[in-house]
């Protein structure tokens, strides 16, 4: 919540210019801060992310850590069309199609890989995407990890709704 | 062997003890030093994150262990260890290695003097627990720490860059003007307590004012502290007189310094906190003395008494030295994050025209009363 103070620029009395007494007084407001934080630091309201997180609110759900929906015969629904990667603001997205033989669908991702450590959750890609292959729905928030390779994201670990789990959401497909 | 001779009749056994216990008395004197500044570069994170509601640095672990982030120091040397040592290519080489060694020494130098206890017997030998008791301490303080605008000038200078020279100019402005009010301010402090010898006035703070008040320095010279501790931070470059450092804008004299030459510029600042804390202490507010504490134990102005063993006398004594100078760290630290930057042209008019003034008429006002008490 924003208050707007009014400041009252009066001139300063003599008290003031002579600013010893004033540099006392603001003193003792950093010196309160500091012994009310070091005796009881349960008022700090800094959150130990990523050990503590705090539930999601509202929008802020909706657009989480990618991942890539399957077809029920289990192969990813993504065709490989670069859509999403075109439309992606930060060029975290890595696709190299391959080729279906048999299939009606021409293509497929070899390789799919997001960086997450430059991906800034904008969710262009979802709305990109013509097949509604992508999602961000897995509610993970990335970040805090201890390695870079923690943050890049490879064809195999999106196909994963969440870390260890096969696809199931959105499963059916026109072409199952 | 027969060329040795002269010299060692000259090492007689007095010169000898008096060499070992010098240096035992600089080896744990400056140790405890350099280990409260490792302590110090810790404490100031983590003050200033507390007053300011934050947590501060808590995630240096070794084996799962944080222990509040008292780990961090240790990260931190091995970071700027593992930093790469860079030069300016047109700097002056000679120069830009010399000066971190010029600001650092005249710093450790200037705790030759400071007196951290009475002294102890030991088998009928007297230890005084200064390192070099000189008759003119105090000078030779004010001469040492004078010294310490080299290291800041020789850096900015030597480096052959635009902001660092632009925060040496500064520096050996701000420096030499408060260089004056710090000499001027400790005048006062001399006529009164006659001396300038450090462990005389900590030895002459130990009596009483009307038989109760313990007769410290800033009792007979409160204006007096307030000016010195305001030109001593202003000699320590820190918040509310860090313009030679700047660091929103010029970063300052150690611009192109990186890994432990810079170290030595950081480790040198917190140094001279605890330096101007010692002195603050020793001047003003007592040195190693306890109120009512003699050599043979309590001696309360009500009569009574409680006699304690020398020894003890002395352990508490470097006890409420330390702990006096750990409460004036945590004050220098605590103001350092409490008070704004001063602009330049406000730093130099706070210097000529603000406490310089009032220094010299703070020594026309002691010297009055000394006059009219008839102690002159």
């Amino acid at each position: 919540m924003i208050e707007i103070k009014k400041v009252n620029n009066r001139p300063l009395n003599l008290l003031e210019r002579i600013y010893v007494w004033e540099i006392f007084k603001g003193f003792l407001v950093t010196a309160r801060h500091f012994f009310v934080n070091l005796f009881c630091p349960g008022k700090i309201i800094t959150i130990q992310y990523p050990e503590i997180t705090r539930p999601l609110e509202h929008a802020a759900k909706r657009r989480t850590r990618h991942r890539l929906k399957m077809r029920a015969n289990g192969t990813p629904k993504c065709v490989a069309c670069f859509l999403c990667a075109t439309a992606c603001p930060a060029f975290c997205i890595h696709i190299e199609a391959g080729e279906f033989t048999s299939s009606q669908v021409e293509k497929y991702p070899a390789v799919f890989d997001v960086d997450l450590s430059r991906c800034v959750m904008c969710g262009m890609c979802v709305e990109a995407c013509p097949e509604d292959a992508i999602a961000m729905d897995t509610e993970v928030i990335p970040g805090g990890v201890l390695k870079r390779e923690d943050m890049y994201l490879t064809r195999n670990k999106l196909l994963q709704n969440m870390p260890g789990d096969p696809s199931i959401k959105g499963a059916a497909n026109r072409l199952a | 062997m027969e060329r040795l001779k002269p010299f060692i009749a000259l090492l007689d056994l007095d010169l000898l003890l008096f060499m070992a216990v010098s240096a035992v008395k600089v080896g744990f004197f400056l140790g405890a030093v350099m280990g409260f500044t490792a302590f110090l570069t810790w404490v100031e994170r983590k003050l200033s994150s507390l007053m300011q509601d934050r947590v501060g640095p808590n995630r240096a672990s070794i084996f799962g262990f944080t222990l509040l982030g008292l780990f961090h120091p240790i990260a931190d040397g091995i970071k700027l260890m593992m930093k790469e040592d860079f030069v300016p290519a047109r700097a002056s080489k000679v120069l830009f290695t010399l000066a971190p060694v010029i600001t650092l020494v005249p710093v450790l130098a200037a705790f030759a003097v400071i007196p951290f206890g009475n002294y102890i017997e030991i088998l009928g030998y007297r230890v005084d627990l200064v390192i070099a008791r000189l008759p003119l301490g105090l000078l030779y303080v004010l001469a040492v720490s004078g010294f310490a605008i080299y290291g800041t000038f020789l850096a900015g200078w030597a480096s052959k860059s635009n902001f660092a020279l632009l925060g040496a100019l500064r520096g050996a402005a701000q420096m030499i003007s408060y260089e004056v009010t710090l000499g001027l301010t400790l005048v006062g402090l001399m006529m009164v307590y006659g001396t300038a010898d450090l462990q005389q006035i900590v030895l002459a703070q130990g009596r009483l004012l009307f038989g109760v008040i313990p007769a410290w320095g800033v009792i007979y010279q409160f204006p007096a502290f307030l000016l010195f501790l305001t030109a001593a931070m202003a000699e320590n470059k820190r918040t509310p007189f860090d313009v030679v450092e700047g660091e929103s804008e010029i970063i300052g004299y150690f611009m192109e310094y990186s890994s432990m030459r810079f170290a030595i510029f950081m480790f040198a600042e917190f140094i001279e906190i605890i330096l101007v804390a010692m002195l603050a202490v020793t001047l003003f507010l007592g040195g190693w003395q306890i109120p009512y504490l003699g050599e043979a134990g309590f001696l309360f102005p009500c009569g009574r008494s409680i006699a304690i063993h020398p020894y003890a006398v002395v352990l508490a004594q470097m006890a409420a030295f330390a702990g006096k100078t750990a409460f004036m760290c945590w004050a220098l630290m605590t103001l350092r994050w409490t008070v704004p930057r001063f602009r330049f042209d406000q730093v130099m008019k706070l210097a000529w025209q603000g406490i310089l003034p009032l220094s010299l008429l703070n020594i026309l006002v002691t010297g009055l009363v000394l006059l009219l008490a008839g102690k002159l």
